[in-house]
């Protein structure tokens, strides 16, 4: 995925002398790939693509993190300024709340939601959001709506949680329940679109038993933010990342938050979250507290420990990497780091670290390889040297080097009899089998696939070729065709057998598809082939071809009940052989 | 029989009407050769007295002097004029003969083994429908990987087996390292794998069946750096000595550390600006090469090698893709390669 955020937005969090076109640089090469840098008014915007295990990473404070670990080893100057994680807390939720409103939150199957937070405001007011904030989201590719729903997207861009807003006063009797939507239930998202759910997608219900979340996809339009609301329920959670991506896919609501949560998101960066919420709530929109906090989080997440060895390091990454080099790195990207020294042992394994994963990293870091991999892309892969691998001698099995070669001498010696080479997908439409009397079961066939036009695998090239034929009619006036392609013959209870063949059609005449075969044999020196008259249910006027007892191929005319059905214009003649 | 000096005369008066190297030729033979005219006349010496021997003899002598002498000066006097007498005119078009074409995956594939032959990468070939096990177990992609949904990978209608799992349509090269290892049974290991590969893709950009190449080398002491040293080498040697590689972190699972490969794009030289644009092509001067890594020690366990003790490195790389970049090629929508079009194949 990809996510857009400013220059100084990332300096509220960094305190750096790197300039933005010095950060594309050196992050890309060691972090967060920055693929474009745009200077717009006076500020700048990064796109930057962030890899499925990162979504730590995918917001202003995760490449603040990620900067203050590599800008230095470029000479920069780089120090966060204040860690968020660490600032905003459930203690910043400032005096005691008036409690006048109530939610009530069953969770139905635990497993749904690894957290879930949400709290009440009352005296909400609606209005534009402080142009700060919206300049940095239209800068960021989010339209800037108003004060509630800014801070939401304002909330995930900053620290990579999306959080979710509903007008409380359409939630019935408060109740939010949690549960596994049913198959063809209906909901009306924020963007007005009605959707059937497939079933199992992770749904909230109010005290009336109408669904008013698509959860970590998108709200429903029936309890949005109005202009008129005056109390709204902030709530942020963690998802099950499966169920997620499978709604998203599903219904094609592919939206920001949906690919955030379906990465799997840390439930403890969802306090942090929300305390920075309600800060802002507070300040941009006037609302106070009216509600007990909800917080529902029954397996806490714990920090992890790996074992890494400084001379594995050194091995893997190929240079002699220091041990304060490893440790200033791990620290900076927020893992903390204990050595340790063998000295006891008859055969020492020397230094070692005790690293401590920060819970946003668990997911991603659980091996020795993964620090490794910590510590090589900080210190630079532009930093070490070009090795071409020590050579040795590796058999090449004689079957295989044979087909190649063979394979290639055939290629080339048909492109230099005028023939072209085609390639076709390995799968063909039943309708196709159909036309030319296969039997479909045969087949393999594709159980998702996406155009019946690729639903079975072939088991012959003709099919493909016929069609290639049919299609180019017109096109050319002599059209010889071939392809040299793989077949796939069904096994019981086992994978296929693959087959390589050789397909030609051409649209001349037999003599000129013998002539052809003929000329191929004699070149690739394969003597003892005998043709005779034979059978091959595409054909009329069929001949074999034996190679001693064996037949290997055959070619004839495309009979004229084909050439019917398939509605064509002009006689073709065509040859298939098997390459063992 | 003809008498010698006769013979000169009928010579001279032959030599009058001949206009080609080929006709002189045949008349020096005709009076010149084993069998010719004055060969003939030494024949009959034999029954001479010596003293008309001695005499025909010399006659004959002169007359073949003679002979060879005129027909020398014709031959020069012919071959000076052989370049203004052609009859050919040389700007009309020769024969027809038709010419074929071969598809660019084919050029394609051909160049990258030759590429990895030279430092001593074999070439392999595996399933390409492949169990699940292969294509994603052993390569450290548990069953909940989004990679393993049916939006990422198709599936064979056929019932699951016991051990290895769904059939499936590869989806990737990389089931290859598992085949090989298992092949070889322990290291040193140099593979190449080109094949083909499947996604359920399928719209004005993608295809849903294209090439794909594997690169993976095992051993005792293989890093980074021979990872990063054999992938440049394959740069320099596929688009050539004027290009630059990179390394940037990223993530797959059956490689830690993981990396994507860029190369410094052809048509900006790198500099993401062509005059005062933007380059269109590619991300201010790279392009994405593909992706590449260490292989996951669970990768190594799952092959029977023992991570401890060997480590590896291996890349998967499209074959269409790295062709549709290579300078001068001229193409820049896979579909064309597939859609079947000889007007479009015809061209390679």
């Amino acid at each position: 995925m990809n996510i857009k955020i400013t220059y100084h937005w990332l300096l509220d969090y960094l305190e750096t002398d790197a300039d933005p076109y010095e950060l594309q640089k050196y992050l890309s090469l060691c972090g967060p790939s920055i693929e474009t840098v745009e200077k717009i008014g006076d500020d700048y915007v990064f796109d930057i693509e962030i890899t499925s295990n990162r979504i730590d990473m995918a917001s202003v404070f995760g490449v603040a993190q990620e900067a203050q670990a590599i800008l230095p080893l470029f000479g920069k100057q780089a120090k966060l300024k204040f860690n968020p994680l660490n600032t905003y807390s459930f203690e910043n939720l400032k005096a005691e709340p008036t409690k006048t409103h109530k939610l009530s939150v069953p969770i139905e199957d635990p497993t749904l939601v690894s957290r879930f937070t949400a709290i009440v405001l009352d005296n909400v007011l609606i209005a534009q959001s402080p142009e700060l904030i919206s300049k940095r989201l239209n800068l960021s590719g989010i339209k800037s709506i108003n004060n509630v729903i800014d801070i939401s997207n304002y909330l995930m861009l900053s620290l990579g949680q999306p959080v979710h807003m509903f007008d409380f006063d359409q939630i019935k009797d408060g109740v939010m329940k949690v549960r596994r939507s049913k198959k063809g239930e209906k909901l009306t998202t924020l963007d007005s679109k009605e959707l059937i759910l497939p079933g199992g997608d992770i749904v909230i219900e109010d005290g009336s038993g109408r669904l008013i979340d698509l959860c970590g996809i998108m709200g429903g339009e029936n309890s949005s933010i109005k202009g008129d609301t005056t109390r709204i329920v902030f709530f942020v959670q963690t998802y099950d990342k499966k169920a997620i991506r499978k709604t998203s896919m599903v219904t094609g609501q592919r939206t920001l938050a949906a690919t955030y949560f379906e990465k799997g998101l840390d439930p403890e960066r969802v306090e942090s979250t929300f305390a920075y919420g309600i800060e802002l709530l507070q300040e941009l929109t006037k609302g106070v507290v009216c509600s007990e906090l909800t917080d529902i989080y029954p397996h806490k997440k714990q920090e992890t420990h790996v074992k890494a060895y400084l001379k594995d390091i050194q091995r893997v990454i190929g240079v002699p990497i220091e041990e304060e080099k490893v440790t200033s790195i791990l620290t900076n990207l927020g893992f903390t780091v204990k050595k340790h020294e063998d000295t006891e042992l008859a055969y020492p394994d020397g230094v070692h670290f005790d690293v401590t994963v920060p819970t946003y990293r668990v997911d991603d870091v659980s091996i020795q390889e993964d620090i490794i991999e910590e510590v090589a892309r900080v210190y630079g892969y532009h930093n070490l040297p070009n090795t071409i691998s020590p050579l040795t001698y590796i058999k090449q099995p004689k079957y295989i080097s044979n087909l190649h070669t063979v394979q290639y001498r055939t290629k080339y010696f048909l492109k230099h009899l005028g023939l072209h080479e085609f390639l076709n997908y390995s799968m063909v439409s039943g309708d196709l089998l159909n036309t030319l009397d296969y039997q479909i079961s045969d087949h393999l066939k594709i159980a998702n696939t996406i155009s019946s036009e690729i639903e079975y695998m072939r088991t012959s090239l003709l099919p493909s070729l016929i069609k290639n034929m049919k299609d180019n009619s017109g096109r050319k006036n002599h059209l010889k065709l071939f392809e040299f392609a793989k077949i796939y013959e069904p096994k019981t209870g086992d994978l296929p057998q693959e087959l390589h063949r050789l397909g030609v059609v051409v649209n001349t005449d037999f003599e000129d598809l013998k002539g052809i075969i003929s000329a191929l044999f004699q070149e690739l020196t394969i003597g003892n082939i005998l043709v005779k008259s034979g059978e091959h249910k595409l054909m009329s006027s069929a001949a074999s071809i034996y190679r001693g007892d064996e037949m290997i191929g055959s070619f004839g005319a495309l009979h004229q009940k084909y050439a019917e059905k398939l509605n064509l214009t002009e006689q073709m003649y065509i040859a298939e052989i098997d390459f063992k | 029989m003809m008498s010698p000096n006769n013979a000169l005369h009928t010579f001279q008066e032959d030599l009058k009407i001949i206009t080609s190297l080929e006709s002189l030729i045949a008349l020096e033979t005709q009076y010149l050769g084993k069998n010719g005219v004055l060969n003939d006349a030494l024949k009959l010496m034999k029954s001479l007295d010596p003293d008309a021997r001695k005499t025909l003899g010399q006659e004959i002598n002169r007359i073949k002097r003679t002979i060879v002498e005129h027909i020398s000066l014709k031959k020069s006097e012919l071959l000076s004029n052989v370049d203004e007498r052609s009859l050919v005119d040389v700007t009309l078009p020769g024969k027809k003969y038709e010419s074929g074409s071969l598809h660019l995956a084919t050029y394609a594939i051909e160049e990258i083994s030759a590429i990895f032959e030279r430092i001593g990468f074999i070439r392999m070939s595996y399933p390409e429908i492949e169990w699940e096990w292969f294509s994603f177990e052993a390569l450290n992609m548990p069953a909940d990987h989004p990679a393993r949904d049916d939006f990422e990978t198709f599936f064979i209608d056929t019932p699951v087996h016991e051990k290895w799992g769904k059939m499936v349509l590869t989806p990737h090269t990389s089931s290859g390292q598992i085949r090989e290892m298992l092949r070889l049974g322990k290291p040193p290991i140099r593979m190449i794998n080109i094949a083909k590969t499947y996604r359920p893709n399928w719209d004005s950009s993608h295809v849903p069946m294209f090439h794909q190449f594997e690169g993976m080398c095992i051993d005792k002491k293989i890093n980074i750096t021979h990872l990063k040293g054999t992938i440049d080498y394959f740069a320099k040697e596929f688009f050539g000595e004027d290009r630059e590689t990179r390394l940037r972190p990223f993530h797959f699972q059956f490689t830690e550390p993981s990396f994507e490969v860029d190369i410094t794009c052809d048509l900006c030289a790198g500099t993401g600006r062509i005059a005062d644009e933007k380059c269109k092509l590619c991300k201010q001067g790279w392009l994405e090469l593909g992706g590449t890594g260490m292989v996951h020690p669970n990768v190594l366990t799952a092959g029977g090698i023992d991570p401890k003790e060997y480590t590896g490195w291996a890349f998967g790389f499209g074959v269409e893709r790295v062709m549709m970049m290579k300078p001068g090629v001229g193409l820049n929508n896979m579909r064309a390669l597939y859609d079947g079009d000889i007007r479009v194949l015809e061209q390679f």
